[in-house]
């Protein structure tokens, strides 16, 4: 019995006394256990025309340009796009908290202005409990163009669309991110040969980060035939890019066949394909300044 | 009967050992770990509050643990690329340090004591043995400790792109600061 006691009395004794590693493992006892959650899904608040679930961080203000070129069929005399057209869009987007984020934008294309609202609903966490996140946009689009060129001009109402999404996103690891997003949008006024103000369209679009500051990233826009105008007039919105970051700069360079930037542009409108090389070279450029 | 009086007394060896022990632990949970990067273009700094340290007076020996993430830094962005792209915090969640305080300190006595702690500090995956200079003063029993270190990116392996290279210094001053539990 007096051997037993002793021997307990080792055991317990050294399953804690031995070394600094122990002393570490005890530390793991007192260490605060905090939910965490997971960073950095994508490296910007785009993925290349479509909103990422990421927003931008808290006191951040992101000055973002992007600028989309002539189409590739365009042919040699126009140097394949790079003579133009090309739209030019400049947006100031702001969160206080990290959380809520808010901005606004003019693209030359339909001289349209833009004011958006970006909500982090849900965000995904690094100990698997919540697999998800979930991001709500809203923007508000004003068409801006002469009276005479906006489509059936009634009062300045026609003027206006929206976009409404919820984006949801995973990043599966450090390389791989998937976001999938219904999206809503609402014309005010439309043409004569479109019969629905409002359209009902899904975005996916994910990024491989295949070294630390470089990503390759691709997004489309999925159209149904019953819940778009002139289905058949218009194309699904495909665009191919890269990411490169360099601190506080994201250089975003791709290949589209959409030339709007707006998700009402770019959705329902996209009007050249792949297929007859009606493609373009883009880039969108982010700076991020602490304020 | 007599079984149930020896496991009874099993157990109190099993408790009266570990209380034992466990009384010469002293424990921090509020240990503050700062951090500055100092470059003609730019300063940062971050600050951490939950770190944890474990100050053994029996033996000598003494410990911390820091979490990545909980630093803050003023700037979110840097903040992010701190953890994603340096410290890839998702893979190597904590910084650590053990080690053996090598001068004789008599803990129990209030006073201003200068002494070094040699052991293993370890960063983004990478250990390396240290001497680590630090004070204490001891105020009615309660202990509270300062230390400095130089911390050399290279030695780490924390690699700084060169487009950012003149942003973020190549050793980076790290201070710790921990009062430890009376208990």
């Amino acid at each position: 019995m007096k051997y037993l006691i002793l021997f307990t009395c080792l055991i317990s004794f050294s399953t804690k006394i031995f070394a600094q590693d122990d002393l570490l493992q005890s530390l793991d006892s007192i260490s605060p256990k905090k939910k965490d959650f997971v960073i950095a899904t994508f490296k910007s608040t785009r993925v290349v025309n479509a909103h990422s679930i990421d927003v931008v961080g808290r006191r951040a203000l992101d000055f973002r340009i992007a600028h989309r070129f002539g189409p590739f069929n365009s042919g040699f005399y126009n140097w394949y796009g790079l003579d133009g057209p090309a739209t030019i869009k400049i947006s100031l987007e702001y969160s206080f908290d990290g959380r809520l984020m808010f901005g606004i934008g003019r693209s030359s294309l339909q001289k349209m202005y833009e004011g958006f609202l970006k909500y982090r609903l849900l965000r995904q966490t690094t100990d698997g409990k919540m697999p998800l996140s979930i991001t709500l946009l809203s923007s508000m689009n004003m068409n801006m163009q002469k009276k005479e060129t906006v489509t059936n001009y009634i009062d300045f109402n026609s003027r206006f669309s929206y976009a409404h999404q919820a984006i949801i996103g995973r990043k599966f690891n450090e390389k791989l991110s998937l976001q999938v997003s219904p999206t809503l949008i609402h014309y005010n006024t439309i043409g004569i040969s479109e019969q629905q103000n409002t359209m009902f369209m899904v975005v996916g679009a994910g990024r491989f980060k295949f070294t630390r500051s470089v990503a390759l990233t691709f997004e489309y826009g999925l159209r149904f035939k019953n819940m778009t105008n002139n289905y058949e007039k218009y194309y699904n919105s495909f665009s191919l890019g890269i990411d490169i970051e360099t601190g506080g700069h994201v250089f975003q360079m791709f290949v589209s066949n959409s030339i709007g930037m707006n998700e009402v542009q770019f959705l329902p409108y996209t009007s050249s394909s792949w297929k007859d090389g009606g493609i373009r070279l883009g880039f969108n450029v982010s700076r991020i300044f602490g304020i | 009967m007599k079984k149930i009086s020896s496991i009874l007394i099993l157990g109190l060896a099993v408790l009266w050992c570990n209380i034992g022990f466990a009384q010469n632990q002293l424990k921090s949970n509020n240990t503050i770990i700062k951090f500055f990067s100092e470059t003609p273009v730019e300063n940062i700094d971050a600050i951490c509050k939950e770190a944890v340290s474990i100050l053994s007076i029996p033996k000598n020996q003494m410990a911390f643990s820091v979490p990545i993430k909980c630093f803050k830094f003023k700037n979110a962005l840097m903040e992010e690329h701190f953890n994603e792209k340096y410290m890839e915090s998702h893979q190597y969640p904590n910084a650590t340090f053990a080690g053996t305080i090598t001068d004789q300190i008599d803990f129990k006595n209030d006073g201003d004591y200068k002494f070094n702690v040699s052991g293993k500090l370890k960063i983004h995956g990478v250990e390396r043995e240290i001497n680590l200079p630090a004070t204490a003063i001891v105020k009615q029993g309660k202990i509270s400790l300062n230390a400095d270190i130089m911390v050399k990116l290279v030695d780490y392996k924390i690699e700084v792109p060169t487009l950012v290279f003149n942003k973020i210094a190549e050793e980076i001053k790290v201070s710790i600061q921990s009062t430890y539990n009376n208990k």
